[in-house]
C-alpha cells in the first residue's frame, strides 16, 4: 500500500516533533522532519507532501506569545500553505501547532487568513499538564476525529490554551457549522464554549490543544486498566488522516 | 590588586590570603603556597589568567577535595584513616561489584549502563546540585541548574539524548516560625522561584520532568537544596571519545559574557552578604535546545571526535579537560561575546550558560557548520588541540595562560581532615497512644507537607513530552495518585516502536534519619530507592545508583563524621543490594549565619537516585488499588522505633530510635517479590515510607477509588511493637501489594517462607478500615482521607 | 523606543487578580492594579516601523493593545513600578524578539530588552516598595523604579 508522505514541521524548540513523526510512521505514513529554515531556503517544498503536522513544543521559546514567532516566519511561505490547505491535504496542529495555526490565521478559517481568534494564558495563570476528558462532536466535518467515541481522554500540557474569539457572530457561525470538533468536559483553561479543538469547513485542517500523540498507545494511560485497551484514542487521529489520503 | 599580582611569588601569607579574598578564588593557604612554589620553580610571576585557571581547576566544585581527600575518623576509642574517602567507599563498591552492564563509571560527565535488549544502547544518568545560586536567585538558579545537568548528558561520550529530568528540592517549612536574616529569601518565595525555573527550562527544552521529590525542614531555611538530574540514551558505539591532535576547538551554543564569572569558586564559599550579582544567571533553554538538536545530528554523522560541556570553570575547565593530554592552543579573541566589556581572563573562566565544546577534525568543520547554521546555533572556532601538552591561551598579542597541562591536573595539595561521630542521645521508650485516635493522626499525617500531594508542582511540569512517560508521577484511576518511580519508554530516542524496553528511576532520601544515624540514613535511602523501583516492576537485580551528598562546612569534624558514616553506609548498602554507584557529586559549605549571627548548618543530606531496566513497559505496575475482592499483602517486618518518622513532627514522641535495615533479609524478600511481579500476579505495589503503613494504605485506596477491610494480625513484626509504630513507624524494607485474586495461590507459592502476610481485601465500599487482632485501629472514608492529602503546596 | 503592551481590560482580570494576590501575600493591600509588558527596542527605525512592530509582532490583536508612549490607566493614588533585568543579565526574551524583528523588518535592532510595568493603587509608596522587594523583584538580577502617576 502507498505510504503517504507527511511533513512534520519544526523550528527551534519544537519539542514534540519526533513522537509526532513516530505516530505517523506507525499508522502507515512516511514522516519527514523539516525545519522551517529549510522551507525558507527553498531546500524543501510543502507541496511535495500529502500530510502536514505542526507538532507541540515551545517554538522559539514561545516568547512574545505562544507560536507567534513561528507564525511570523511562515508569513513568507503563506501561499504554499494556503494551497496545501485548499487542496484538502490534511493538516494537524497540536498544542503549539494549534497556536501557530491560529496566529497565522489559518484557523478559524476566514477569507484573507486574518487572525480572528487566539489562545490566551490559561485562567490559572500558568502551564498545566494533566489528563482530561474531551467530548467529540459527532457532527463535525473533522476527518481526524471520525469514528471516535463520544468521550475520550487525552493529556494536555500548555500555558496558553484559552480559546478566545472576539466576534460573537463568527463564533456562532463556527459552532453552527460544527467546526468545534473537540470540547472539554471540564474546562481546564477558561476557553470560550469549552473549545479544545477546531477544524476548517472541509474538515482537513485541524488544531487542538491536547496531545493525541501522547495517548497513542494504551500503555501511555496513567490508569492501568485503561492501559489494557486494544487501541488508544490518539491512535485514531493519525490513522484517520493517513487513510484519508490513501 | 595589580601590584600584588605582579609580586605574587614573594607575597607573605597574610597578603596572599587578602589577595585570595579580593579576587574571590577560595584557595586556602596551602594551595596558594603551592602555586607560589611552582611559579618560583618556573622562574616567573603568574599571570592573572593563570591564577584564575588554577583557582577554577583546583576548586572544591571541580576537584572535590573534601570527599576525595584523606580523613581521620574517630568514634569513641575507634580510629580509622582514609587516604581517599570517596575511593575507599563509593568507588570501592562499584569496583568490587564489577558489573559487566556498567559501561562507563566515574570517568565521564555521567555514568552509563546498558539499556534494552538490542545491545545498541546505553543509558546515561547524572544528578547534581545547584544550591547556592538557588538561595540567591531561585528562578535563575534552578534554570541554570537544570540546564547544567542536561549539558552533562549532552557531553557524556559523544553525546546522549536526554529523555528524563529529575528534581528533588529541600526548603525550609513554609510556615516557619524562625526569624530570617536580612539577606535570606522566605522559603515560599524560594520554592516558587525554583519550581518556576525548573518548569520554564524543562518545558521549553522538551525533556519530561517526571521524577523527584519535595522535602520541607527548617534545616534548609537558609540553604535550600536543589538536586537536578538527567537521564539520556546513547548508542554504545558513541561512548568513547578521543581528541586527536590537530582537531579544532569549537564552542557552540550560548555566547560568553561577564554574567558567569566565579561560579565554581562561589560554590566553595559560605553564602554571606557580599554575594555578588555576577554569580547568578538566567537560563536560556532555547539556546540549549539548539545545541541539543545540532549535537544529535552531528554525532550520528561522526562530525566530531570529542565533546564536553562548559560547566564550572567555563572554557578553562572544558578545554583543559579535553586537552589534558594533547594540550590546547586557544585564541580568546575568536570567542563570541555577549558584550565587549570583558577582560580576556574573564572570557577564559566565565561560566556563561548553554555552551558546549567540540573537538572537530578540520576536514569536517564545513559539514558541522552547515548543521549549526541550519539550526540557527551560534558557534566559534577558538583554536586547536596541538598535541604538545602545552596550554597556551592568548588574546591578540597578550598571553593569558602559558602552562604545561600537567601542572593543572597534577597534585592538588590536600591535607587530612579530622572527623568524629556525632553524639546523639537515643531513647527507646515505647510511644504512647495518641490522644485524638489513629484516624485523626492519619488525616494529619496525610496533610503534612512531607506527605501531602505534590500535584500543584508536578502539573506545572510537562512530564509527558517525548511520549515515553509510561510510569507517571501522577497515576491511578483519577490520574492523581503518587507514583513510586518514573518508568520511561524512550521512543523519541530509539525511534523503535516495537521494542518495549524501558527504564525506571526512583529516589531515596532520609535526612531526618541522618540527624540521628547517618550510617542508617544511607542504608534507608538506598533501600527506599530500590523498593520504589521494585514497586514499578523494574528488574532490581540490575539497579545502578547515584550518590549526591550535601553537607555543611567540612571544617566541622562532626560534619565530616556524618559524611564518613554515610559513605560507609553507601558502601555496605551498595554491596548488599548489588547496586553499583555509577556517578555522584557532592556539595559542601551549605551553611549560613542566621538572624542572630549564629552558624546555621543543614543536616547531612544524601540523595540516592536509582535506575533499573523495565523489560516491558506495558507491564509496569502502578500504586493504586485496582479491583474489589483482590487480596492485599504486607511484605516485610515492621520494626520498633520512631526515629526520623514524620509522626514525630505532629505529635511529641520521646522515641527517636532508628529501626536498623536488615539488608540480607530485604534482598531475599525483594528478589521473591520481583519474581511475583514478573509473573504478573501483582496488580498494585506501593512502598511504606514517609508517614508509615497507614499512609501507604490510604494512598493506594483513594488513588484507586476503592476501600479495603484490613486486619494486620498476621503482619510480621518485632516483639513489643506498639500500634503507633505499626501504623506510623517508618522502619525500612516494607511494601504493600495487591494481588490478582485469581492468582493468589501462585503468588503465595512464590513468596513462601518469607514475611509476606495477607492483611485483607480491596473493597468497593469507599472505607479504609484497619484492625489489629481484636483491636479496631481506625476506619476512615477514603474521600475524606484524600481531601486531607490533596493540598495545594504552591 | 519603549513599546508597551497591555491586555484589554475585559481579559485582564486574571493577571490583575494574580498580581493583587501576590502583593497581599507580601503584606500589601492593593486596591486596583493594571499590568503591561515593555519592550525597549534600540534601533534607528521610523515611528511607522515601531508601530508595525507593536501592531503585528508584539501584540495579540484579539486580547492586547500597544502604545508607543507610556500608558495612563485611570487609577487614583497610584504608582507605576517598572521592572527590568539588569543590563549585565542575559535577557532571553529580548534576544528572541530581536531575531523576530529581523525576520519581520529585514533589519536587526542593536538591543531589545524585555520588562514589566505595574500600575498599582495602594496606600503608600513605602509599603509598595517593601512589597515589590519581597515578591516582585530580586535585586541580584533586577532593577526597578517606582514613580507616582
Amino acid at each position: 500500500m502507498k505510504r503517504p508522505k507527511a511533513i512534520v514541521l519544526r523550528g527551534t524548540a519544537t519539542n514534540c516533533d519526533i513522537e509526532t513523526a513516530n505516530s505517523f510512521r506507525y499508522t502507515g505514513a512516511e514522516p519527514e522532519l523539516v525545519h522551517i529554515n529549510q522551507l525558507l531556503a527553498g531546500e524543501k517544498k510543502v507541496l511535495d507532501y500529502d500530510l502536514m503536522a505542526f507538532p507541540g513544543g515551545f517554538s522559539y521559546g514561545d516568547d512574545i506569545s505562544a507560536g507567534k514567532i513561528y507564525a511570523v516566519k511562515m508569513a513568507k511561505l503563506a501561499k504554499d500553505f494556503e494551497r496545501f490547505i485548499k487542496d484538502r491535504r490534511p493538516v494537524i496542529g497540536i498544542c503549539n501547532g494549534f497556536q501557530i495555526l491560529v496566529k497565522t490565521g489559518f484557523l478559524p478559517e476566514n477569507r484573507g487568513n486574518a487572525q480572528v481568534a487566539t489562545l490566551y494564558t490559561n485562567d490559572c495563570g500558568h502551564f498545566l499538564a494533566k489528563w482530561i476528558k474531551l467530548k467529540v462532536n459527532p457532527k463535525s466535518p473533522c476527518i481526524f476525529t471520525k469514528g471516535l467515541p463520544a468521550e475520550i481522554e487525552l493529556p494536555m500540557a500548555h500555558g496558553e490554551g484559552k480559546f478566545i474569539m472576539e466576534d460573537k457572530a463568527r463564533l456562532a457561525a463556527l459552532v453552527k457549522s460544527e467546526l468545534h470538533a473537540l470540547t472539554y468536559v471540564e474546562n481546564p483553561n477558561g476557553s470560550m464554549l469549552d473549545i479544545a479543538g477546531i477544524t476548517n469547513a472541509a474538515g482537513t485542517c485541524f488544531g487542538l490543544m491536547p496531545h493525541p500523540e501522547r495517548n497513542f498507545f494504551p500503555w501511555q494511560n496513567p490508569d492501568r486498566p485503561a492501559a489494557r485497551a486494544a487501541e488508544a484514542a490518539g491512535f485514531q487521529f493519525f490513522r484517520n488522516a493517513v487513510e484519508y489520503v490513501r | 590588586m595589580k601590584d600584588k599580582l605582579a609580586n605574587f611569588n614573594s607575597l607573605p601569607k597574610k597578603e596572599l590570603e587578602a589577595l585570595d579574598r579580593a579576587a574571590g578564588w577560595s584557595l586556602n593557604l596551602t594551595e596558594l603556597s603551592e602555586v607560589q612554589r611552582q611559579f618560583r620553580k618556573m622562574g616567573r610571576q603568574p599571570a592573572r589568567g593563570e591564577l584564575e585557571t588554577i583557582a577554577q581547576t583546583w576548586s572544591e566544585h571541580c576537584k572535590h577535595k573534601t570527599f576525595s581527600g584523606p580523613v581521620i575518623f574517630r568514634a569513641g576509642a575507634k580510629v580509622k584513616r582514609y587516604k581517599n574517602l570517596f575511593k575507599e567507599t563509593i568507588v570501592k563498591a562499584t569496583r568490587s561489584l564489577n558489573r559487566k552492564w556498567c559501561l562507563s563509571v566515574f570517568t565521564d560527565n555521567a555514568g552509563i549502563v546498558e539499556f534494552g535488549k538490542t545491545g545498541k544502547w546505553g543509558l546515561a544518568f547524572k544528578a547534581e546540585t545547584h544550591n547556592h545560586p538557588c538561595a540567591v536567585e531561585p528562578y535563575g538558579g534552578a534554570e541554570t541548574g537544570v540546564g547544567g545537568v542536561i549539558r552533562d548528558i549532552l557531553g557524556v561520550g559523544l553525546g546522549a539524548k536526554p529523555v528524563l529530568n529529575t528534581d528533588t528540592f529541600c526548603f525550609g517549612r513554609l510556615d516557619t516560625k524562625k526569624r530570617l536574616p536580612k539577606n535570606a529569601l522566605a522559603p515560599g518565595r524560594v520554592m516558587r522561584g525554583v519550581v518556576e525555573g525548573v518548569r520554564d527550562y524543562g518545558n521549553r527544552i522538551g525533556i519530561p520532568t517526571a521524577a523527584g521529590g519535595l522535602y520541607f525542614d527548617d534545616g534548609y531555611l537558609l540553604n535550600p537544596l536543589v538536586y537536578v538530574g538527567c537521564a539520556g540514551l546513547i548508542p554504545v558505539d558513541k561512548i568513547g571519545k578521543r581528541v586527536i591532535p590537530g582537531d579544532l576547538i569549537v564552542s557552540i551554543g550560548g555566547r560568553t559574557g561577564r554574567d558567569g564569572i566565579h561560579g565554581a569558586t562561589f560554590s566553595s564559599a559560605n553564602i554571606d552578604e557580599e554575594t555578588t550579582a555576577s554569580a547568578v544567571q538566567i537560563g536560556h533553554a532555547v539556546n540549549e535546545k539548539k545545541a541539543l538538536d545540532v549535537l544529535m545530528r552531528a554525532r550520528d554523522l561522526g562530525l566530531y571526535n570529542a565533546v564536553t560541556d562548559c560547566g564550572a570553570g567555563g572554557f578553562s575547565s572544558a578545554i583543559g579537560e579535553l586537552g589534558s593530554e594533547t594540550g590546547a592552543r586557544v585564541r580568546l579573541d575568536k570567542a563570541l561575546l555577549k558584550d565587549t566589556r570583558i577582560e580576556p581572563w574573564e572570557i577564559w573562566v566565565s561560566e556563561s550558560q548553554e555552551r558546549m565544546i567540540l573537538s572537530v577534525p578540520k576536514a569536517k568543520l564545513r559539514r558541522l557548520a552547515a548543521i549549526l547554521d541550519a539550526e540557527n546555533c551560534e558557534y566559534c572556532v577558538l583554536g586547536e588541540f596541538p598535541g604538545d601538552g602545552r596550554l597556551l591561551v592568548t588574546h591578540g598579542e597578550e598571553r593569558i595562560v602559558d602552562l604545561p597541562m600537567a601542572f593543572l591536573h597534577g597534585g592538588v595539595p590536600n591535607f587530612e581532615k579530622p572527623a568524629e561521630a556525632r553524639k546523639v542521645k537515643i531513647s527507646c521508650k515505647p510511644p504512647a497512644a495518641p490522644k485524638g485516635g489513629y484516624a485523626k493522626v492519619l488525616a494529619d499525617l496525610l496533610a503534612h507537607p512531607n506527605v501531602c500531594s505534590r500535584h500543584s508542582v508536578i502539573t506545572q511540569y510537562d512530564h509527558e513530552v517525548q511520549g515515553g512517560t509510561v510510569g507517571k508521577p501522577l497515576q491511578g484511576r483519577y490520574g492523581d495518585g503518587p507514583g513510586d518511580a518514573a518508568v520511561i519508554w524512550p521512543q523519541a530516542a530509539t525511534l523503535d516502536l516495537k521494542d518495549f524496553s524501558g527504564f525506571a528511576v526512583a529516589h531515596g532520601f532520609a535526612p531526618a534519619v541522618g540527624r540521628i544515624d547517618p550510617y542508617q540514613m544511607a542504608l534507608h535511602s538506598i533501600d527506599e530507592a530500590v523498593r520504589n523501583l521494585l514497586c514499578s516492576g523494574a528488574d532490581i537485580s540490575r539497579t545502578a545508583i547515584l550518590d549526591n551528598f550535601c553537607a555543611a562546612s567540612p571544617r566541622d569534624p562532626r560534619v565530616m563524621g556524618d559524611l564518613v558514616l554515610a559513605a560507609e553506609g553507601c558502601y555496605d548498602g551498595a554491596m548488599a543490594y548489588g547496586a553499583p554507584f555509577i556517578s555522584g557529586k557532592d556539595s559542601f559549605y551549605n551553611q549560613s549565619r542566621d538572624a542572630d549571627g549564629k552558624e546555621y548548618p543543614i543536616p547531612i543530606s544524601l540523595l540516592i537516585s536509582a535506575t533499573a531496566p523495565v523489560e516491558d513497559v506495558r507491564r509496569s505496575v502502578t500504586m493504586n488499588f485496582k479491583e474489589p475482592g483482590n487480596p492485599v499483602f504486607l511484605a516485610g517486618v515492621s520494626l520498633r522505633g520512631m526515629g526520623g518518622a514524620v509522626y514525630g513532627e505532629i505529635i511529641a514522641c520521646a522515641n527517636n530510635a532508628v529501626a536498623p535495615l536488615d539488608m540480607k533479609a530485604a534482598v531475599k524478600l525483594y528478589s521473591a517479590i520481583a519474581r511475583a511481579m514478573r509473573s504478573g500476579c501483582v496488580v498494585a505495589a506501593h512502598d511504606v515510607s514517609q508517614g508509615g503503613l497507614a499512609v501507604t494504605l490510604a494512598e493506594m485506596a483513594f488513588s484507586g477509588g476503592l476501600g479495603a477491610e484490613l486486619d494486620l494480625t498476621g503482619a510480621s513484626r518485632e516483639d513489643g511493637l506498639t500500634p503507633v509504630e505499626l501504623l506510623f513507624g517508618e522502619s525500612p524494607a516494607r511494601l504493600v501489594l495487591e494481588v490478582d485474586k485469581s492468582r493468589e495461590t501462585e503468588f503465595l507459592r512464590l513468596v513462601k517462607g518469607l514475611p509476606v502476610a495477607e492483611i485483607g481485601r480491596v473493597n468497593e465500599e469507599p472505607e479504609l478500615s484497619v484492625h489489629d487482632g481484636g483491636e479496631a485501629l481506625f476506619s476512615s472514608d477514603i474521600g475524606a482521607l484524600k481531601a486531607s492529602w490533596k493540598k495545594e503546596l504552591i | 523606543m519603549i513599546i508597551e503592551i497591555r491586555t484589554k481590560e475585559k481579559y485582564a482580570k486574571n493577571e490583575e487578580a494574580g498580581f493583587i494576590g501576590r502583593m497581599a501575600h507580601a503584606g500589601l493591600k492593593v486596591k486596583a492594579a493594571r499590568l503591561s509588558r515593555l519592550y525597549r527596542v534600540e534601533a534607528p527605525f521610523s515611528r511607522a516601523e515601531f508601530g508595525r512592530l507593536g501592531a503585528d509582532l508584539l501584540t495579540d490583536k484579539i486580547t492586547e493593545h500597544y502604545s508607543l508612549s507610556q500608558w495612563r490607566p485611570g487609577l487614583k493614588k497610584a504608582w507605576r513600578v517598572e521592572v527590568w533585568l539588569k543590563d549585565s543579565v542575559t535577557d532571553v526574551v529580548g534576544e528572541s524578539v530581536k531575531g523576530a524583528i529581523a525576520d519581520m523588518l529585514g533589519k536587526e535592532p542593536e538591543t531589545v530588552r524585555f520588562g514589566h510595568a505595574y500600575y498599582v493603587a495602594c496606600e503608600s509608596e513605602v509599603k509598595l516598595r517593601h512589597a515589590v522587594a519581597r515578591t516582585l523583584v530580586n535585586e541580584t538580577v533586577n532593577k526597578f523604579r517606582i514613580g507616582k502617576i
